[in-house]
């Protein structure tokens, strides 16, 4: 995991001179684009009772300097190079030679090619397929199924609640570790031993193709949902409790109650636990990358950038991946919002 | 009409109750075995945990398929934490968490100070040029942008030159600009008053007088929500500081943080099942500690991330 690349990136000083100066470019064009909405506030304003006032003016600026200066580097720049970089065949083993070779769409190409063959790239794909269909309705439908099992005023929900929440306590890189252990090759692991009890052989379920992404999709479900349960549960008790009560008098069933009143009470919420459960399944990385390591059967997309781009050091490729990525989760995203919001 | 309503549905559940009282205690029965059942299922994980990070390696073999797997080893009770003192002092896991919480105790303050004073500009001042700011901040909170770890990185490494024991300052200020905590910032500074502002200024204070004498210490439950996110964040943090934090050699202060550091003990050789086991236990007592004592602030941090949409 922790590779002295940084030493190769280093030692480029030319690298470094050429990385200021197109920063020093990026920077002058938000100057100008800056500027010119400065102007133009200033001549809309101009003669007017409730115009700027030049000393809370300059206040203004320099208390937003630290946060612009901050974003500027460390959230612009980065999404600016990406986009730059997809365009190139920038790689970090030769920095000095082809910092801005400008290969046009030739990342792009190879990307498609590298899918078309069945190349590493294309079991990433299917592998955050695999993750992202699994994940996403298995730790919702735990989370709703939980947030409505708790969500109910007898004694003891409490600690049911605190039970169903205590996973999301521990880090994603600990669930990694925990459940490398739990899932352990050798007779000893939990797994293997409750098995055992049964007379079954010991299995490698992290090395088996047909079970290590299920198993990911299993424990991430298992990390997370108590989260997405709190969410779906302070959507819940801002559901008006006298549509119940009405209902129950006209007869209705419980399933009837959850379609015709839970349902259209929780629509916000669920598009928002939706939408962030899905980008963040779109991003998973760490439990490949602690629980298995660059493997065929379980490198997701994320991982896939990383790797290319921090230990292959083909920067250029890992950032047109990382382009097409934004795109289809971008579209998809807008696609369930609208769907699911305006009905 | 509304009072009506409340009115008979506070008379209404001794009326339903009036059904057979069997059913009713059944249904009791059978949602208290579901929900224990349930949680055994969210809990044995970390049962296994606990249970295990107290065992010798022997001991741990031998409870293999037995339900003492779920039980701490209460055979040796003299030697139950000799685990958590393996890994602890010899390998200096305390080093790691205590580089954590600096990390994450610098983060806190900057992003509060940073942020805040953003979020404070866009809420009540006016000055030309605002739209652009307004835009970018509404802009770079709807777009998913995906992975720009990469040049991030170059941007540390490359352009800042940060190498060495330097490098922590990569970890420290990537951390410390949020625009979403700038949108939070700035919609809880909307709600409070102008009147506090103008007494004070009328009392010849200053802008960043009135910031942190006034706003900051109104503004108490979000400073605590972005504290405690803050915490959770940086403590959690582990592909961005494995990446670009150097390993130091053995016996100089290590510059990990304690996640990364998981991955330097679990490739110690010889380590045990229990040692690992300890060893993600103490990484995660502190956001345990966190969850129970900051629990307010967590859930209303769940009530502001609705407004991300």
């Amino acid at each position: 995991m922790i590779q002295p690349t940084y030493l190769l990136a280093a030692k480029s000083s030319n690298g470094s001179a050429q990385m200021i100066r197109s920063t020093l470019i990026i920077a002058l064009v938000f100057v100008a684009a800056f500027l010119v909405l400065f102007a133009v506030d200033l001549w809309r304003k101009r003669g007017k009772r409730d115009g700027y006032r030049l000393r809370s003016s300059v206040t203004a600026y320099l208390m937003l300097l630290p946060a612009v200066v901050l974003a500027f580097i460390f959230i612009m720049l980065p999404i600016l190079y990406s986009l730059g970089y997809a365009f190139t065949n920038f790689n970090l083993m030769r920095p000095e030679k082809t910092m801005n070779d400008f290969v046009g769409l030739a990342n792009f190409q190879r990307a498609f090619e590298e899918i078309r063959d069945r190349g590493t790239l294309y079991h990433a794909i299917i592998n955050t397929l695999k993750f992202v269909v699994g994940v996403v309705p298995l730790q919702i439908g735990l989370a709703l199924g939980l947030a409505i099992f708790v969500n109910r005023p007898k004694p003891g929900v409490k600690i049911f609640k605190v039970c169903f929440f205590a996973p999301v306590v521990i880090s994603l890189s600990v669930t990694s570790y925990l459940w490398l252990s739990i899932l352990s090759p050798s007779e000893t692991g939990l797994l293997n031993s409750l098995i055992g009890i049964f007379g079954a052989e010991p299995h490698d379920w992290l090395r088996d193709p047909k079970t290590a992404m299920l198993w990911i999709v299993i424990l991430s479900a298992w990390q997370g949902c108590g989260y997405q349960m709190l969410i779906f549960l302070s959507g819940l008790t801002n559901i008006r409790s006298d549509l119940y009560e009405a209902a129950s008098l006209d007869g209705a069933g419980a399933w009837q109650k959850f379609l015709h009143i839970t349902c259209p009470g929780l629509r916000s919420t669920f598009v928002f636990v939706l939408v962030t459960v899905f980008i963040g399944a779109c991003r998973v990385m760490i439990q490949p990358m602690l629980m298995t390591g660059y493997q065929e059967h379980t490198v997701t997309l994320s991982y896939f950038m990383y790797y290319t781009g921090y230990r292959d050091y083909s920067v250029g490729y890992s950032s047109a991946v990382a382009l097409l990525m934004t795109i289809i989760i971008g579209i998809i995203t807008f696609v369930q919002r609208r769907v699911l919001k305006e009905k | 009409m509304e009072q009506t309503a409340k009115h008979m549905g506070a008379t209404l559940p001794p009326l339903l109750h009036t059904k057979p009282p069997k059913r009713v205690i059944v249904g009791n029965i059978v949602y208290y075995v579901c929900g224990i059942l349930l949680s055994i299922l969210f809990l044995f994980p970390l049962v296994y945990m606990l249970a295990t990070s107290t065992k010798s390696e022997s001991v741990f073999a031998a409870d293999a398929g037995t339900l003492r797997m779920f039980l701490p080893d209460f055979a040796h009770l003299g030697t139950m934490f000799e685990n958590y003192k393996t890994v602890l002092t010899e390998y200096d896991i305390w080093k790691y968490a205590l580089n954590s919480l600096v990390y994450a105790g610098i983060v806190i303050v900057l992003n509060i100070i940073v942020n805040g004073l953003a979020g404070y500009v866009m809420a009540k001042m006016n000055f030309p040029g605002k739209r652009l700011f307004s835009f970018l901040i509404i802009f770079l909170i709807v777009v998913p942008v995906e992975t720009s770890i990469i040049p991030l990185y170059l941007i540390v490494k490359t352009m800042l030159g940060l190498k060495g024991s330097l490098s922590i300052l990569g970890v420290i200020f990537p951390a410390t600009i949020s625009v979403f905590n700038i949108f939070l910032f700035m919609q809880f500074f909307e709600g409070i008053p102008k009147e506090f502002e103008e007494a004070a200024r009328m009392d010849g204070a200053n802008t960043m007088d009135i910031f942190f004498r006034i706003i900051l210490p109104l503004s108490k439950p979000i400073v605590a929500t972005v504290a405690v996110f803050c915490f959770i964040g940086v403590w959690n943090d582990y592909v961005w500081p494995a990446m670009i934090l150097p390993v130091t050699e053995p016996g100089e202060w290590p510059l990990l943080p304690i996640q990364a550091a998981l991955t330097t003990i679990q490739s110690i050789e010889m380590i045990t099942t229990g040692e690992v086991m300890a060893s993600l236990v103490v990484t995660s007592i502190p956001i345990f500690i966190i969850y129970v004592v900051a629990q307010k602030y967590i859930v209303q941090g769940f009530g502001s991330a609705g407004l991300k949409m």
